[in-house]
Order: structure tokens, then C-alpha cells, then sequence
């Protein structure tokens, strides 16, 4: 009888993160870089990395890409009934100790459908391992090309791994969405125009996006001079208020709600690296 | 500087806003010859004392009879003077509108008409000295410009800006004492036809003229320490032609506007900015505060502004309820992955 797994409402804050904000990433390693994109040009095949969990309906939590003729696209916790490719976790403690890199070998996934398709499944886990590679370091990568690549996925992350706290209920973060008006906080690098992220939020809803916030003009945009700069506040490597005073960060609107959206970004990465599990 | 005037920012505090608008003509009439003034026999009241004292062969009194003094602007700036006509503004836009459409628009001389005791700030004196109505009736007049100042040190500059350019101007201001909004020694840059942003916000943008800029600013700070709303305040001192490009950006960054004017929401203000979003494109919350198509109460003008919500408490009131509405249906709240 396998052994029971005590699955924490921290743990499915972190597997709500994973699925809808972390594993869609994927997705964007493979449309901007195209050494791993190319991989995938006129391939047709669906892919899902899903976790058992009892309590989900139909007993366990995914996310899947269907790809058609090379375009990819994502449907955030959504499970397919038989991919071509998957990896299944036993429980989703392994999934999550997993994509937050505290463990490897002893929570490895179940490989699905990999004899039949191999090449594929070899090219999705060099992708896999790419965006583990950018997420899971602690310092900042030296190449230009690797920071703005890092950038890009911390920026569309962390709207969106606060819009998924927020939809799960996260007090701390309901607190701040129910008595907001219709307001919009955006994350922009200076010259990147990729690298722009939003997050809206009206009276308890929420939603992300990626690019320009074209509704109207944000009501707080924390603008960085580069994504080399912006990596080293996102990766907590550099003082804030510092950044300000240097003009490497420009926080343009009402500057007390910059620690607001601070506080909500650092909730996601509480969760999304793991930190909750130490203190267990 | 505020244009170059010689009182100072203490006088400017304690001068009606009538008062300033006295000794600004006077000093202009100083300088350019050309400039006269007419009264109604209303030379105390509307502050003409001064460059009456100064300048009695280029002063007309013509007495208790507006039309005339309108008829005989027009014909002493066909003859190449300045024509300051000065008026309670409820008897310069209705009673003498024949005579400003036809004398002074039509001909397109310069004119300048200055419209005292705006909208209900003559409030004790009754509804017959309300002018509610006077900048919806003026604004279709073809040519004229149109200026509400948002307090003394304003009215100056719009004085000053009216004696530097050709045409038809009409000026709207209060009776009495307006809460002062700027700081006489520093120059704000004002230009007719562009509106200043009095203070940053993409909450909400408030667009006021005239006293009710003062309130605007009051409520904005309200709705910041108690509510923490940003909102934008715009102070829209020329009615016509009206700044489209500040009011196309604060639909664009904002996405609401309250409009605040001591006047009937129906053909001022708030009708301008209207037709500019309009015409925009954009999908916009607009509210216009003024009087909702009723006569006014009698009273203290103070009172009266809290009556009809274009005080600050009325304002912040309504910009809260205007928080809450939704311009679009807004039922998708997906997040892209």
C-alpha cells in the first residue's frame, strides 16, 4: 500500500503556480529560441505533465500542449486523457519538490509514451531542461542572450503566479485584490519590447498578460533599465530602493504601491521555490 | 511670474478675483492705448474702478443696458480698439447674445467679454443672477474663445491672453473672493487652449474649471489619504477650443473622467469633453457634475456648491461611485500562457 502523502494548502498553492504559471513557460522557451523551436517544426503531438492528487477531479492535476504542425499551444490545468508524451508524478509533493529543484532522482516521474515517440520526447526534455537550467539558478547568467531569456520568463511568471494565488483564495493576496479598483501593474525592461508583462486587478479579480498593457496606462509600471538589472532585484541580488536612487529602476506611478507589488511577487517565489518547504 | 503683473503674491490672496481683473486692465491699458472698457453702470461691482480713475476718456459708462454696451464694443473695435466690455455673466450671455452673435462674432473684432458673477457665485442674489447657462449658450458663437479661470492669478494671465490676440474672448469669472490654486511668483506656462495637469493620477481623471478646480484638488487629496485613488486633475480653463489632446490621453490612460463646473451639465464643460471622447473612439466612464438641469437654490455660494456636488465631498462622492461602474462587460479574467 503506498505510503499516504499529506498534501498542504501550501502545496497546492505551489502546484496551482507550477501548472497555470510555471509549466506554460515551456512554451515560450520553444517560440524564442529557436534551437529548441526548430525541434519541433510540422511535428503534430500532445504532451502533459500531470501529478496524481486524489482530491482533483479525475484524480490528478495537468497541464498539456497540443502541438499542430509545429505551433504550440497551452491549456493551463487541463487533463488529456492520453497524450502521446507524459510524465505523471506519483503525488503531487514529488511534482512540486521536483520543479522547485530541492530534489531529482527520488521524485522522478513516470515516463509515458516515450518508446513510441522518442525523438520528440529527447527534444521536449532538452527544453525542459533549459528552462530548469534559467529558473533554478541562483545567480544570474552571464550571456546577454541567457539574462533576457531569464528575464522574459521571471516576467511573465510573476503576474501570472499572482493572478493563480489570487484565484485560489491566498488571503494575503485577496487582501490587496478586494479592495482594489480596475488597476494595472506592469513589469517593463527598458528597449526589450518582449519583455513586458501585466497584471490586472478589480475589486478580487485578476489577470495576466505578456507585452504592452494597452487598456490604459498602468497604474504602477516598474521599468527597468535592462533585464540584466531587472534580474538582480527579481533575484533579490539588489536593493530596490538603491536601484531607484541609481535610476536603474524607474517606478513609475504611485511609488507606496511598489512595495505592495513587491510583497505579492515574493509570495509567488515563497511558493514557487519552494521556501514554504523548509519551514515544514 | 504670472504674465508679468506688478502686485504682488500677497495682494493676489487677498484680492477678489474681480479685483485682479481690475488691476491687470489697468495695467494693460497703460501700455496699449487702444485698450477701452465699457460698463453697465456696473464699473464697482465688476472692478473697472481703477482704469476708470486712470483712463476716464477711454472709460464708457453706458448705463443700466447690456445690448448697447455689446453693440458699441463691436463698433469701437471695428474702429481698431481692444474692447473690454465687463458684465454680470448671466446678462453679457443671454441678454446681449443677439449682439455677441451678430456684432461681436460675426464680425470677429475684438471684443473681450468679462463675465462676472459666474455661474452660482452671486448665489444670495438669486436665480435671476445665477449664470448657469452662459457657456453653453457662447460656445456654438462661431470665433469666440472661451476662458474659465481657475482663480486671480489666472484671470490675470487670461486677461493679459486676450489682450495679445485677435478676436472674440469671453472670461468667466466669480463674484467675490476664489480659493487661490497658484503660486503668483511661479509661471505655470499658461496657453489658451491648453489644460494644466494640476495633479498626476491614472485612477481617474477629474477635468474642472473655474472655482471648482480648487475643490478638485481638495477631493483628489481626499481620495488619496482616505481611499488611496490617484486621480488626475485637470484644470480645463479654456472652454473653446478645448485641449482634445489632454482629454484623449486621460481617456486613454485612465479611462474615467469626472467633469466639474459650476454651470448646467447641459452645453459647458462637461458637454465639450463629452464630444471629444466621442469623437475619440475610446470607450470612457464620463460623469459631469454641475447643476443636473435645475435652477439653482439661493444661497452662499459655498452652499450652494456642496447642493449641487461640486464641492470636494461631492466630488470624491461621485468618483467613488464611478469607481465601481464598469465601461465594458468584463467577464473574461484569464491569464496568457
Amino acid at each position: 500500500m503506498a505510503k499516504e502523502v499529506n498534501i498542504t494548502q501550501s502545496d497546492l498553492y505551489a502546484a496551482r503556480i507550477f501548472f497555470y504559471a510555471a509549466v506554460p513557460l515551456l512554451k515560450v522557451i520553444c517560440q524564442s529560441e529557436p534551437k529548441f523551436g526548430d525541434k519541433f517544426k510540422g511535428k503534430n503531438f500532445t504532451f502533459q505533465i500531470s501529478a496524481k492528487y486524489e482530491k482533483a477531479e479525475g484524480g490528478k492535476m495537468a497541464t498539456h500542449f497540443s502541438v499542430e504542425d509545429g505551433v504550440w499551444t497551452t491549456h493551463a490545468g487541463e487533463v488529456l486523457e492520453n497524450p502521446d508524451i507524459e510524465l505523471e508524478f506519483s503525488n503531487l509533493k514529488k511534482f512540486i519538490i521536483f520543479f522547485t529543484g530541492k530534489g531529482m532522482v527520488s521524485v522522478l516521474p513516470k515516463f509515458k509514451g516515450i518508446f513510441k515517440n522518442f525523438g520528440i520526447f529527447k527534444d521536449l526534455l532538452m527544453a525542459l531542461l533549459r528552462m530548469a537550467g534559467l529558473m533554478q539558478a541562483k545567480d544570474k547568467p552571464e550571456k546577454e542572450e541567457d539574462q533576457v531569456m531569464l528575464c522574459k520568463l521571471y516576467f511573465y511568471l510573476l503576474p501570472n503566479g499572482i493572478s493563480q494565488l489570487n484565484k485560489m483564495g491566498h488571503p494575503d493576496v485577496k487582501e490587496v485584490t478586494e479592495s482594489s479598483p480596475d488597476r494595472a501593474y506592469a513589469l517593463v525592461a527598458e528597449g526589450y519590447p518582449e519583455l513586458q508583462s501585466w497584471l490586472r486587478i478589480k475589486a478580487g479579480k485578476s489577470m495576466s498578460g505578456r507585452g504592452e498593457y494597452k487598456r490604459c496606462k498602468p497604474f504602477l509600471a516598474m521599468k527597468f533599465k535592462s533585464p540584466s538589472l531587472a534580474l538582480d532585484i527579481l533575484m533579490s541580488k539588489a536593493d530596490m530602493v538603491d536601484y531607484i536612487g541609481r535610476e536603474y529602476l524607474f517606478v513609475d506611478g504611485a511609488p507606496e504601491f511598489g512595495g505592495i507589488v513587491g510583497g505579492l511577487m515574493f509570495k509567488v517565489a515563497y511558493y514557487a521555490q519552494g521556501k514554504y518547504l523548509d519551514e515544514e | 511670474m504670472a504674465g508679468g503683473i506688478t502686485f504682488t503674491a500677497v495682494e493676489s490672496t487677498k484680492l477678489a478675483t474681480a479685483e485682479i481683473f481690475g488691476k491687470t486692465i489697468a495695467e494693460l491699458g497703460e501700455k496699449d492705448p487702444k485698450i477701452v472698457c465699457l460698463s453697465p453702470d456696473l464699473a464697482t461691482s465688476t472692478k473697472m474702478k481703477d482704469f476708470l480713475d486712470k483712463y476716464p476718456e477711454r472709460f464708457f459708462n453706458v448705463g443700466i443696458a447690456e445690448q448697447n454696451m455689446i453693440g458699441i464694443a463691436a463698433g469701437l473695435a471695428k474702429s481698431g480698439m481692444t474692447a473690454f466690455a465687463s458684465c454680470f455673466s448671466v446678462f453679457a450671455s443671454l441678454r446681449a447674445l443677439d449682439q455677441v452673435h451678430t456684432d461681436v462674432c460675426y464680425q470677429n473684432v475684438n471684443v473681450k467679454i468679462i463675465g462676472t458673477h459666474g455661474g452660482t457665485s452671486f448665489g444670495q442674489a438669486g436665480s435671476t443672477h445665477h449664470a448657469i447657462e452662459d457657456i453653453g449658450v457662447i460656445r456654438p458663437l462661431v470665433n469666440m474663445t472661451i476662458i474659465v479661470p481657475a482663480d486671480g492669478i489666472e484671470t490675470a494671465n487670461a486677461v493679459r491672453a486676450a489682450a495679445a490676440t485677435d478676436g472674440p474672448f469671453y472670461i468667466r469669472i466669480n463674484r467675490g473672493f476664489d480659493n487661490v490654486v497658484y503660486d503668483a511668483k511661479k509661471d505655470y506656462g499658461f496657453q489658451v487652449g491648453k489644460a494644466v495637469e494640476m495633479i498626476e493620477g491614472t485612477d481617474i481623471t477629474i477635468i474642472a474649471c473655474g472655482s471648482c478646480v480648487y475643490q478638485a484638488m481638495q477631493a483628489a487629496s481626499i481620495l488619496n489619504f482616505d481611499h488611496k485613488i490617484k486621480a488626475r486633475v485637470l484644470n480645463m480653463h479654456t472652454i473653446k477650443p478645448i485641449d482634445r489632446e489632454a482629454v484623449l490621453k486621460a481617456v486613454a490612460e485612465t479611462r474615467k473622467i469626472v467633469t466639474v463646473e459650476d454651470h448646467t451639465v447641459i452645453g459647458g464643460l462637461g458637454s465639450a469633453v463629452a464630444e471629444v471622447i466621442v469623437e475619440g473612439g475610446k470607450a470612457c466612464m464620463l460623469r459631469k457634475l454641475g447643476l443636473q438641469d435645475k435652477f439653482s437654490a439661493i444661497g452662499l455660494h459655498e452652499d450652494l456648491m456642496a447642493m449641487h456636488e461640486i464641492d470636494a465631498q461631492g466630488i470624491v462622492k461621485n468618483v467613488l461611485e464611478v469607481m465601481k461602474l464598469d465601461i465594458e462587460k468584463d467577464e473574461f479574467w484569464g491569464d496568457e500562457v
